[in-house]
């Protein structure tokens, strides 16, 4: 078993002093500390279970993840009850679920399944009514993916502003 | 490879505004009606700018790039057919640029850089229609290809 370990070591020792054991101790148990590596949190280990165990924050893009699913989901949701739109909506749900698999790429998650974005609402009986909800859906996604891209650092900015752009784009082509 | 500075990066989206400008003289003589005026109307938005990236670079003491007498086109426009797919094209490149100042800056000027992207993704989008192009959207607007 291979644990990963948060960097941090004071707390390291504060933690090996509060279970009774040396470092040593812990390294001979086989415990292998990973320093410097990806932090991941230790959930289910009995030997370091403790209930004060402080999550890491969330990912500032992790809703965006969830975000660009719903939005994709909501586009097939469309297509399927308004087959005459297909053509036009089924590449703006790749489009969607492309963004979430580049942000889940960048944040270091796992892609969620899709099954668990399934949109909320039933789409419009009429296709004018469909596309309009759709347009409605963009322009919010738009605005915070906006406040998405303000706040982020420069290696994501790029990433952020061309799904700002495509949900733009998205509201043009649906007019 | 280093990270251009905010400033060479909205000198470089001066650079594209320039050629932006330079195309659509060469594209609007090739539209009419409707399409012409969007021709105009997009010529307008690069125009400004243009003039707002010359104030702000010169206000800040940066290194204005001078425009030159003429740009090559990335294929001759000779028809309304070419002339909308310069026009899309034109406006991709241009929203490429200012992609890339996302990175270089923060604040105002990213906002900048941002609403500049998102007009001109839109306006390539826009001419796509216009010109019968599939698809009317790209996945990464402005990320080169």
């Amino acid at each position: 078993m291979v644990l990963t370990w948060p960097v941090g070591i004071g707390r390291t020792t504060q933690r090996d002093q509060s279970s009774g054991h040396s470092r040593r101790k812990l390294l001979s148990t086989g415990a292998l500390l990973v320093l410097g590596g990806a932090v991941t949190p230790l959930t289910g280990c009995d030997l370091f279970d403790r209930d004060d165990q402080p999550a890491p924050p969330p990912d500032p893009l992790r809703p965006m993840v969830d975000e660009s699913l719903a939005l994709a989901a909501a586009y097939r949701a469309s297509a399927t009850a308004h087959p005459e739109l297909a053509d036009r909506l089924n590449p703006i749900a790749e489009t969607h679920t492309t963004h979430a698999t580049e942000l889940a790429r960048v944040i270091g998650v796992t892609l969620p399944s899709a099954a668990s974005a399934a949109p909320t609402t039933a789409p419009a009986a009429d296709p004018n009514g469909a596309r309009a909800a759709l347009r409605a859906l963009e322009k919010t996604a738009q605005q915070s993916a906006t406040a998405a891209c303000a706040a982020a650092p420069a290696e994501r900015a790029a990433l952020l502003g061309s799904i700002v752009a495509a949900r733009a784009t998205h509201q043009e082509a649906l007019k | 490879m280093r990270q251009p500075s905010a400033g060479e990066a909205l000198a470089s989206a001066l650079s594209a505004e320039y050629a932006a400008i330079y195309a659509y003289g060469r594209i609007g003589v090739r539209l009419n009606g409707a399409a012409r005026d969007a021709a105009r109307q997009a010529e307008a938005a690069h125009r400004r700018r243009r003039d707002a990236l010359v104030v702000q670079l010169t206000t800040a003491g940066g290194v204005v790039p001078p425009d030159r007498a003429g740009y090559a086109l990335p294929f001759p426009v000779t028809d309304r057919a070419s002339a909308l797919r310069l026009a899309a094209e034109v406006e991709e490149r241009t929203a490429a640029h200012w992609r890339a100042a996302l990175v270089s800056t923060t604040g105002a000027d990213r906002d900048q850089a941002l609403a500049a992207l998102v007009d001109y993704a839109v306006r390539a989008t826009r001419w796509r229609k216009t010109a019968g192009l599939t698809p009317l959207t790209v996945p990464f607007p402005g990320r080169p290809t």
